[in-house]
């Protein structure tokens, strides 16, 4: 037996002991992987939307509120300035109108389910619309005139991704024909097919595609070319949304610079970067508890170590000194002990890694719900919303919550579906964690063993 | 051969210093039993433990047959412990957790003894003090005191060392065995070649000796 398995063995010789320092490693190490784990999903969660924001700026007119308007309408010759500023290598414009029954021969499909309802809700709550329950209430067809049809409907509020095709064709971004393509819902509620025919603005609409943009909400739209909108509706030159590109990511604050001063007060101007900083300061903040808490933990299993080892290597202070008597090296007897608090710690790391496997995905979805539905309305104004959402402060208190409670849920849904996952480097850093507390743990006492007097034996106590 | 001569050591405490050995010379041939003995506070396990280089002499030289020790460095004396002496202690001293043949053979582990032989040595250790069957399996706390000073013994001489310190062995133990642990060190000394100094208060354990010393005060003196 040599001084390795004498310490390994001296763990287990008090068993209340061993069971209560292997019980408190155990739940610092799980909790100190749960949060290695949390931290980890989070930040590929915060690269991975940081690396889709892209280098595109969003113009809305300042005031405009989302589905019920408001503020003054920016201007094509606004929208044709912009693109003329250097770095700027497109600019694609909306404007968005909805047509009520006496506008027009198409009926929305009724919104069901609990997401119909709070949309319904969002409706009435903000007022731009009788409130009322989502049973007797029946929407406006909402139609998008756009220059980029295929990419009109994409994130926010919209609820879309792409739209593709399923039958037909598209229309180009400057056509002024009397031209539409339909949402795949709303083709189906009104038995619309390519080539049929609606009536909007007392004018007859030729359907020409179907879309699919993934979503119920988004295919209940209508695409028409932006110009076509602006004549019918009578809003000629308008635009309540633009989103500008800009050459390389490096730009985008230049540009951002340049609309503003253009626009001045007119217009809100925000880039999608900046809105992923704001929606993303919830999991930032979930990033920073989980490191806090990571350090906690793992200063607080190498304090409990260090004092139980402290009290150990008091309570053996004579069998040391005679170990010294019968000739054993003090770093034998260092080594004995120092396999000893590793012991401990790798019982505590197996235990703790279990738990703490078990434990992570909880965790973090439990952290980043929470963190993320505290600051919703900070979000949601945000991220809910084409074309750079609400100017703060302007929701309405009461009757807002049914609107944006739309949007934190549908973007929220999406900053919270974090994965978690355990690599080899979460398990390599776990590992060197374990270690680090054993280290730290045995130091202390150990250093304490050097000074201990093998002559202390001949003393009675 | 142990030849002491002037051994000094005096100890600093918040009184002021102790003077715990004055100056002690004395010579103990191998094979020889020597009994040293002397009033609480007298020196003598003060003197033991420069004997046994647990601790240094503040003056003076100690050698054991013809090498001076009393200079050697603190790794010196680790391993001049680990080799050359065997210690008794009052209070026996055995590790709990391991049993009474790892006790044995944790002294031939720190002596370098070839690691194939120590089971066997142990065992024969073992049964020379008289310990057979199961208890060299057994923990200490289920061995009487004076199987576990026996099993003290056997770890003291495990690795044949020419020099055994004992402390008091017999101060834990009832007269009857206290007797029986005197008599079995003497026989070992004789068998083994190898020098015993026992301290003692016990007159009648200083009697089974070939020599006795007294110290007071931290002289020490031969007694007729
Ligand atoms: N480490 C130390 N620090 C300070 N003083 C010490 C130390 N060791 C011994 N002394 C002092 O030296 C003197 C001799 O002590 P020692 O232990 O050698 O006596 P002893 O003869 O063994 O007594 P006992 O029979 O009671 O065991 C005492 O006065 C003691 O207080
Ligand atoms: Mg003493």
């Amino acid at each position: 037996m040599n001084a390795i398995t004498r310490g390994v063995k001296n763990t287990f010789r008090n068993s209340i002991r061993t069971v209560g320092i292997v019980a408190i490693l155990t739940v610092a190490i799980a909790l100190s992987i749960s949060m290695l784990v949390a931290r980890d999903a989070v930040n590929k969660k915060i690269e991975s939307v940081r690396a889709s924001t892209g280098n595109t700026i969003s113009v809305s007119p300042a005031g405009f509120f989302g589905f019920s308007g408001g503020g003054t309408p920016l201007t094509t010759t606004q929208i044709s300035d912009i693109s003329s500023i250097r770095h700027v290598t497109s600019v694609t414009s909306t404007l968005t109108q909805r047509l009520t029954s006496s506008d027009t021969s198409l009926t929305a499909p009724t919104p069901s389910g609990s997401l119909g309802g709070q949309f319904s809700g969002g409706f009435g709550g903000s007022g731009g619309f009788p409130g009322g329950s989502s049973g007797t209430f029946t929407p406006p067809v909402r139609v998008v005139g756009t220059t980029t049809p295929g990419q009109a409907l994409v994130g926010g509020a919209n609820g879309g991704g792409t739209e593709t095709l399923v039958s037909g064709s598209s229309f180009s971004g400057t056509s002024t024909a009397d031209v539409a393509i339909v949402g795949k819902t709303l083709a189906s509620t009104n038995s619309l097919k390519v080539g049929s025919t609606f009536t909007a603005w007392n004018t007859k609409i030729t359907v020409i595609g179907i879309y699919n943009a993934q979503s119920t909400f988004a295919n209940s739209d209508v695409l028409m070319p932006l110009a076509t909108v602006q004549k019918l509706s009578g809003n000629a030159n308008d635009v309540d949304s633009a989103t500008v590109y800009v050459d390389s990511v490096d730009n985008v604050s230049a540009v951002q610079a340049k609309i503003k001063a253009q626009l001045g007060s007119a217009a809100d101007v925000t880039n999608a970067q900046q809105q992923a900083e704001q929606q993303l300061a919830p999991l930032n903040s979930v990033k920073t508890i989980s490191t806090y808490t990571l350090l906690g933990t793992v200063v607080g299993a190498g304090i409990i170590l260090l004092l139980s080892m402290l009290m150990i290597v008091r309570e053996r202070r004579r069998e040391i000194g005679v170990l010294k008597a019968l000739g054993a090296k003090s770093s034998s007897v260092m080594r004995q002990f120092i396999a000893e608090a590793t012991t401990f710690t790798l019982l505590g790391s197996f235990f703790g890694f279990l738990i703490g496997i078990v434990l992570a995905n909880p965790i973090t979805s439990t952290l980043v719900t929470n963190a993320s539905s505290s600051s919703s309305s900070g979000f949601s104004r945000d991220g809910g919303f084409p074309g750079g959402g609400f100017p703060g402060g302007s929701l309405p208190g009461g009757g807002s919550s049914g609107g944006f409670h739309f949007g934190a849920r549908g973007f929220g849904h999406a900053i919270t579906s974090v994965q978690t996952s355990i690599g080899f480097s979460t398990l390599l850093v776990a590992l060197l964690i374990a270690l680090l507390v054993a280290a730290v743990g045995s130091s202390v006492a150990v250093a304490n063993i050097a000074r201990v007097r093998p002559a202390e034996v001949l003393r009675s106590e | 051969m142990l030849t002491i001569s002037n051994l000094k050591k005096s100890f600093s405490s918040g009184a002021g210093d102790v003077t715990a050995v004055k100056d002690v010379s004395f010579e103990a041939r191998s094979g020889e039993m020597v009994a040293i003995i002397g009033p609480s506070g007298s020196g003598k396990s003060t003197l033991l433990s420069l004997l046994g280089l647990l601790d240094a002499p503040d003056s003076g030289s100690l050698s054991l047959d013809g090498k001076e020790l009393a200079s050697l460095s603190e790794s010196e004396r680790t391993h001049f412990r680990a080799k050359q002496v065997g210690f008794v202690f009052q209070q026996f001293n055995l590790i709990p957790n391991l049993t009474a043949r790892e006790n044995v053979m944790l002294s031939l582990e720190f002596a370098n003894y070839p690691k194939a032989q120590r089971a066997a040595r142990a065992e024969e250790m073992l049964t020379m003090v008289g310990l057979t069957g199961d208890k060299a399996n057994r923990r200490p706390a289920k061995l009487s005191g004076g199987e576990q000073q026996r099993v003290a013994i056997a770890r003291a001489f495990a690795n044949q060392p020419p020099l055994i310190l004992a402390d008091e062995p017999t101060g834990s133990l009832d007269r009857a065995t206290g007797q029986r642990i005197v008599a079995l060190l003497r026989a070992t000394a004789t068998t083994q070649d190898a020098t015993v100094l026992v301290v003692t208060h016990d007159e009648s354990v200083a009697k089974q000796a070939d020599r006795r010393l007294e110290i007071e005060d931290g002289v020490l003196r031969e007694i007729a």
